[in-house]
């Protein structure tokens, strides 16, 4: 029986090429794409989940309120945090702090040797989660003070070898550490992936030593920047011990915090949901976007869906041609139950095939995606269970979602009627397919749309003028080895690199544009100010000529001169900061003096807002504060001619005043951009898969207008014969295609308004939706159905009605 | 072996009730050669399907080989098609996709027989229909004829009691129509009844009976004696 189903289902597939390639090609290109980003998506929501007790890992949050409104939100939070709440609850198995601190420099075979992402890290680190070690014991290795775990290429970057436990590494700064784990690499679907892990017992001896003994990082509420996993007892409710929290915080508020009117909620979030969720102040890593990942994840639906319409439209817009078959099949001995069975099996059979071609394509096509995509994907992904697990669910649910309808439609038919010929389409299967037609060209619309809209708000983005000027800008990374003669070799360094006449201005900063300020300081007021009124602001540490490097807009006061010796106990604000602090006018706000960690500060001056990152983040309340001999960034105006020279004078003057450090430069404009890589990327995605859907949505329509206007050729015929003219039926053909896509724009309007606002309300910064982002995917989609519709009816018009009538 | 008294039908479309069939009365021996006859529109195909299974009569009864048919459902009347009813259409009806051998076996399949069983009867039917070195050919490679012979040769596979034909050589040539018409009498000789829709006087006479069927009635029935002298 299967047999004879194939045979015929293989025939009439060889039989209609047209018709065959487009349902194969279509249903294959659908698939790809929804493979590819269901492979996306599942990549993007495996974050930490390999580790054994992720279910009970949790990282503590933390929200800070000013005056009761929520200021700033916080991965990392008090030092104290992580063992005052183990301490107070005993639904708190354990905890781990992980503090990050900067790059380090070894010195190996009298080679600098950077090494970036190092942290201080708690003893549990290697029992709490389930990073593989190679070698060391998980209970105890960082346990004691100046011991490391390090990473499988930093272990071979620095000993040439993996066995390194036991052995000694000097770092910079003069500190020794004894090697006591390697752990492999870590997985790329993880947030933290530290080269080289101090123990955390060794900064707390640290702190003790610098303090004389009198500081102990364990009672610290008021400073941030100890991130805290806790890990709960099996079978407890976080919210239970998140209630427990504000009674410990209370207790342990300082004073200085507690008249300041500000306050610190914790929070537990749970380990899996930090990278898709969580994007927060001093994130160890980079987080992901999970309204991205859903919103790709609705895409390849929208594929996968304007797929299978096209199966199910072709097949019952064939059904005239296989209405016979039913006819004789019935009327020799078939049961509906067994025709319904037979196309059933071509539905399988079509599934199957582009499945396969799916598989194919997509073999090709791993490579380019992964380009554009910034994906890891690999034939690895072929031996994953996972892999194939979808693979045969869009299989199974492809097979019945395209399989039904044309299934219980063509098993339907009476042999009577189709064997006489007096077959008549049913007006339900008309509306249906229109109905189809028109869910197509509103995901096509919906996706343009939304294409249109990402590509509109990064070019925004990337014109729109940031308030500063980082063009022509060589940024030098700040040394890290330095001592005591820092300030003079920083003053030689500059002044050597201004003798360059391709140097124009050199200025040193905590921070860059494009770079988060990290800095951010509580409880400053102005001094006439009660206590309650303190606020939070973001604060820069910069030198003498950093408001010149970036030609900064001053609109009150002056900016800071050598010329008076007290402007070191002087500050800029940005306009923001002025408004937060309680001016309207900047003049005014001239001469007052502020609070700022128990120091006061004259404003001297007062600087326009300015895009300190991207344009998603909104003007922030900043302080620019003087610091003539600030430790950061050097930051280096050139002339456009002769780069390369430039960069190598710089190395020799470094080499020159920062021996030991590595010499690492990039250029601020490109660095500033590299911010909309992420978006860019996601452009990019986004309109590769609309250029698909639209491609398999129109593979359809063709095939469906090939039918229509077969259906119609007698009806053009007789139209002819009556003296109308070509241009006359085209547009009596066109008129029912551009009614629907017209019925469709209505349909996509609201709903891409609705997405397209609600993607761009993630941006301070953003464009308005213009008339024009929708009016132009209409005339698009127009055209190109258009086009589709004219190659079938422009030949069915021009044929001679004699033709079409004598087939009767 | 056919019973039919009382019969009607009508259809109903949304503003009009058409009654195709109206009181028709007629009884089919075991063994006999039937044709109906009458103008276009006169419900002889109606009244085919109907003795055909393929369609329900709206009032009245219909016994076939003893059973009543009327009111089956269409599963129940598939039951009963399979393996006792045979068709041939003016249009042949064969399906393209497969080979002369394909669509003859396909009642078989559905009669969920044997391969082996299959295969001989096919062979059978299509040496005694002549058309055996055609097997593998597609219905499009061959002559109308040719394509009626195939049509018979499906509709006789199962050995049916009972083969009712809608107008066989409508689409043929004469000397293919001849052809044919002296294979279903053939047929009929070797004791299987025929039921057949004609519009052709020559056809007509193949048969013992004819049945002049005019608006949905039976107005003249007539033994034909000629038979013998046609061939």
């Amino acid at each position: 029986m299967f047999k004879n189903y194939l045979k015929v289902a293989w025939r009439s597939l060889i039989k209609n090429k047209t018709y065959s390639i487009i349902n194969v090609g279509g249903l294959a290109i659908g698939i790809t794409a929804c493979l590819l980003i269901l492979q996306y998506v599942s990549y993007e929501t495996s974050y930490e989940n390999f580790h054994a007790k992720k279910e009970r890992i949790y990282r503590l949050h933390q929200d800070r309120y000013n005056a009761g409104k929520l200021s700033t939100q916080w991965a990392a939070g008090a030092f104290a945090a992580g063992n005052s709440f183990k301490d107070a609850i005993p639904e708190i198995e354990d905890y781990v702090k992980v503090v990050e601190t900067g790059d380090i420099v070894v010195n190996v075979d009298n080679e600098a040797l950077k090494i970036d992402e190092v942290y201080f890290a708690g003893s549990s680190f290697f029992t709490m989660f389930s990073y593989d070690l190679i070698d060391g014991d998980p209970e105890t290795m960082l346990k004691e003070p100046k011991t490391a775990a390090i990473s499988a290429s930093t272990a071979l970057k620095i000993f040439g070898t993996t066995e390194a436990v036991g052995k000694t590494v000097l770092i910079s700064g003069g500190r020794n550490y004894r090697i006591t784990g390697v752990y492999k690499d870590m997985p790329s679907n993880t947030q933290l992936k530290p080269n080289f892990l101090a123990s955390y017992a060794t900064f707390q001896e640290m702190v003790r030593t610098n303090s004389n003994g009198e500081q102990n990082p364990e009672e610290w509420w008021d400073s941030d920047g100890c991130l805290t996993y806790i890990l709960l007892q099996e079978g407890t409710d976080a919210s239970f011990v998140e209630s427990k929290f504000p009674a410990i915080v209370e207790e342990n508020q300082s004073d200085f915090s507690r008249q300041s009117n500000s306050s610190t909620t914790y929070l537990l979030r749970p380990i899996e949901d930090i990278h898709l969720y969580s994007n927060y102040m001093m994130e160890p890593g980079p987080t992901g976007n999970g309204k991205t990942v859903y919103l790709l994840l609705g895409i390849a639906f929208f594929i996968i869906i304007i797929a299978w319409v096209n199966y199910i439209n072709l097949a019952t817009a064939r059904a005239l041609g296989r209405a016979k078959e039913v006819g004789i099949r019935k009327a020799v001995g078939s049961e509906r139950r067994q025709l319904i069975t037979q196309f059933f099996f071509e539905s399988a059979l079509f599934n199957g095939l582009a499945l396969l071609l799916a598989l194919i394509i997509m073999a090709a096509v791993i490579p380019a995606f992964n380009e554009i995509s910034g994906q890891q994907l690999s034939y690895v992904l072929f031996s994953k269970p996972g892999f194939w697990g979808g693979l045969i669910a869009l299989f199974s649910v492809g097979v019945f979602l395209s399989g039904t309808y044309p299934a219980l439609v063509l098993s339907r038919f009476k042999p009577v009627e189709v064997l006489k010929g007096r077959m008549v389409s049913t007006e339900q299967g008309i509306v249906l397919r229109k109905s189809l037609v028109v869910f197509q060209f509103v995901a096509s619309l919906f996706l343009l749309i939304g294409t249109l809209t990402v590509y509109q708000q990064i070019q925004y983005m990337r014109d729109q003028s940031l308030g500063l000027d980082i063009d022509q800008t060589l940024v030098v990374v700040p040394p890290i080895v330095t001592d005591s003669t820092y300030a003079g070799q920083k003053t030689a360094f500059k002044e050597t690199l201004l003798q360059y006449p391709s140097i124009t201005n050199v200025a040193a900063s905590t921070t860059i544009p494009g770079e988060p300020v990290g800095w951010n300081a509580g409880g400053i007021k102005l001094v006439s100010q009660d206590e309650e009124l303190a606020k939070q602001y973001r604060v820069i540490g910069i030198d003498y000529d950093y408001i010149d490097q970036f030609g900064m807009k001053l609109i009150a006061g002056r900016k800071f001169s050598e010329e008076f010796g007290t402007d070191p106990e002087s500050v800029i604000f940005n306009r923001s900061a002025i408004n937060q602090i309680g001016f309207e006018n900047p003049e005014e706000a001239l001469g007052e003096r502020i609070d700022f960690w128990g120091r006061q500060y004259t404003i001297i001056g007062v600087a326009e807002n300015f895009n300190q990152e991207s344009l998603k983040l909104p003007y922030e309340p900043l302080i620019l504060r003087l610091i003539p001999n600030v430790r950061g960034f050097f930051t280096i105006k050139t002339s456009s001619e002769n780069i390369a020279q430039t960069i190598a004078d710089v190395q020799v003057a470094w080499d020159k005043f920062f021996p030991g450090n590595t010499y690492e430069y990039f250029f601020l404009d490109d660095h500033f951009n590299d911010q909309y890589i992420v978006d860019q990327k996601f452009g990019k995605v986004f309109g590769l898969f609309t250029g698909l859907a639209i491609l398999v949505a129109c593979l359809g329509l063709f095939g469906l207008a090939s039918f229509t206007t077969l259906q119609r050729t007698k009806e053009i015929g007789i139209r002819k014969v009556l003296g109308a003219s070509v241009v006359g039926i085209l547009k009596l053909l066109y008129k029912e295609f551009a009614f629907l896509l017209l019925l469709a724009f209505l349909i996509s309007i609201p709903i891409a308004w609705f997405a397209a606002s609600n993607w761009l309300e993630g941006y301070a910064f953003r464009i308005d939706l213009h008339w024009s982002f929708f009016a132009l995917p209409f005339a698009v989609i127009l055209i190109i159905a258009l086009l589709t519709v004219s190659f079938q009816t422009i030949k069915a018009s021009l044929a001679n009605p004699v033709n079409s009538l004598r087939t009767e | 072996m056919i019973k039919i008294q009382n019969l009607k039908k009508s259809f109903r479309t949304e503003e009009v009730e058409t009654l195709a069939l109206n009181n028709v009365n007629l009884s089919v021996q075991e063994g006999e050669f039937a044709a109906i006859m009458g103008p276009s529109g006169c419900g002889k195909s109606t009244l085919l399907n109907i003795i055909g299974m393929l369609d329900n009569p709206t009032e009245g009864s219909y016994e076939f080989a003893g059973h009543e048919v009327g009111g089956l459902k269409e599963r129940q009347r598939t039951q009963l098609r399979k393996g006792n009813l045979g068709f041939v259409f003016q249009s042949f009806n064969l399906i393209d996709e497969l080979t002369v051998y394909e669509n003859v076996e396909l009642p078989l399949i559905y009669l969920k027989m044997s391969k082996s069983e299959r295969k001989e009867k096919v062979r059978t039917v299509l040496e005694r229909m002549k058309i055996a070195h055609r097997e593998k050919h597609f219905p499009q490679q061959l002559s109308g004829g040719q394509q009626q012979r195939v049509a018979i040769s499906r509709a006789v596979v199962t050995n049916p009691k009972l083969i009712l034909a809608d107008e066989p050589t409508g689409n043929l040539d004469s000397k293919n129509g001849i052809e044919v018409m002296n294979l279903l009498t053939e047929l009929n000789k070797e004791g299987t009844t025929i039921v057949m829709v004609t519009h052709s006087d020559r056809d007509s006479h193949y048969a013992h009976r004819i049945i002049n069927l005019f608006d949905g009635q039976i107005v003249t029935e007539s033994q034909n004696r000629a038979v013998g002298a046609m061939i």
